[in-house]
């Protein structure tokens, strides 16, 4: 019956409920799952993760506390929409649209970039000096301009094509630039850390050196007075240190 | 503001925006002329802002013209000026991947100098504190 509710509920409601098996994630089920990779690693006497295993032949209510495999195909649905692990560029060829730049493998040889920005100045100026075409195709016959403005278009297009091309690109430039300023970051952190430490160690010697004075200074009888003095140092020094 | 590549893009499509609005103003504030001796302007009693042509002052026009001829050339400099600063031409796949796995190396390593020197720093706190609590006061 709460079955056939469930299924009701999943058609008529405008965002779908979570999925059911929602209710295996019970504190006990997640102990348990983690008990059986363990074992599972202990078994196989090898020292690999244990989240990283898997387990064959799980009970019944444990099987989805194991995430799926990696779609094989490299597809997958989410939601009605497909989905590709290699999203491509679509290529200018096929849409009609005239292509300036040659092939990648023609251009920017040792895997350097620098003839694409040559490309991409090329087409800017290509587009100013179309653009200046097209003023004067328009002053004297405008019937004519539409080629040029398919140039344009084109034009427009190529370097539309060749920035997007880049991108997998300036995405691991980024990646590389964030990882060096968490590093920066953790060494600042660490000797930040470590100058402390030196400084409260410092310290620490001073009172030990105090305190030895002090013990051999209050055997004697007119301690009483030596001591305040003493007591006194010691603040001088822990203001100075921790100001 | 993006990064580097999508402000390129933004500019390119700028330019794009600017050619379409310089045309339309010269399109729509021309002078009027005459192709012969016999011909006339005619005269419109419309609105200037409903006739299809409004025309500028010649100065006027002229200045404007001058304007956005320099805003075209000022965009494409900027759009230039942004595919040299281009984040890693010089990087081949190959270097940034080498690059990529030295950093994780590293940060494995600085990670760990961190942890190790927070342990330490607890460490001198605890030791300070005891020194600090057998301060007596006479």
């Amino acid at each position: 019956m709460a079955d056939d509710d469930d299924a009701q509920n999943q058609i008529s409601s405008t965002f779908p409920p979570p999925p059911p098996f929602w209710k295996d994630f019970t504190p006990d089920n997640v102990a348990r799952i983690k008990d059986l990779k363990q074992e599972q690693v202990e078994r196989d006497a090898a020292d690999h993760d244990p989240a990283s295993i898997r387990l064959a032949g799980l009970p019944h209510n444990l099987r989805f506390l194991q995430p799926p495999l990696p779609p094989d195909a490299g597809a997958w649905r989410v939601f009605g929409n497909h989905y590709t692990l290699n999203q491509t560029l679509p290529k200018l060829d096929g849409s009609g649209i005239q292509k300036l730049f040659p092939e990648p493998e023609e251009r920017d040889q040792d895997g350097k970039h620098f003839d694409r920005a040559t490309i991409l100045k090329r087409l800017a100026k290509s587009l100013l000096l179309n653009f200046l075409e097209l003023t004067g195709i328009l002053s004297i016959n405008p019937a004519e301009a539409e080629a040029k403005i398919t140039d344009i278009r084109d034009l427009f297009l190529n370097f539309h094509h060749l920035i997007n091309e880049y991108r997998p690109h300036q995405a691991r430039e980024s990646l590389i630039s964030m990882m060096q300023s968490q590093l920066d970051r953790t060494r600042a952190e660490t000797n930040a850390i470590r100058d402390v430490k030196e400084k409260v160690e410092r310290l620490l010697e001073g009172l030990g050196s105090l305190k030895m004075d002090h013990e051999s200074l209050g055997g004697a009888t007119e301690g009483g007075k030596r001591r305040e003095d003493l007591d006194g140092e010691l603040e001088a020094l822990l203001a100075d240190e921790f100001p | 503001m993006g990064d580097r590549l999508t402000q390129l893009q933004d500019a390119v499509d700028q330019l794009a925006q600017q050619f379409v609005a310089s045309i339309h103003y010269i399109n729509r504030h021309h002078s009027l002329e005459t192709l012969g001796p016999g011909d006339q302007v005619r005269e419109s009693n419309k609105e200037p802002e409903q006739n299809e042509v409004d025309p500028h002052p010649a100065d006027v026009f002229k200045a404007a013209q001058v304007e956005l001829a320099q805003d075209l050339i000022t965009k494409e400099q900027q759009i230039e000026y942004l595919i040299s600063i281009l984040p890693g031409l010089d990087n081949s796949e190959q270097d940034q991947e080498r690059n990529i796995k030295e950093l994780e190396e590293e940060l494995k390593v600085a990670e760990a100098q961190r942890q190790e020197a927070v342990k330490e720093r607890k460490e001198i706190m605890g030791r300070l504190d005891t020194v600090i609590r057998s301060i007596r006061r006479p």
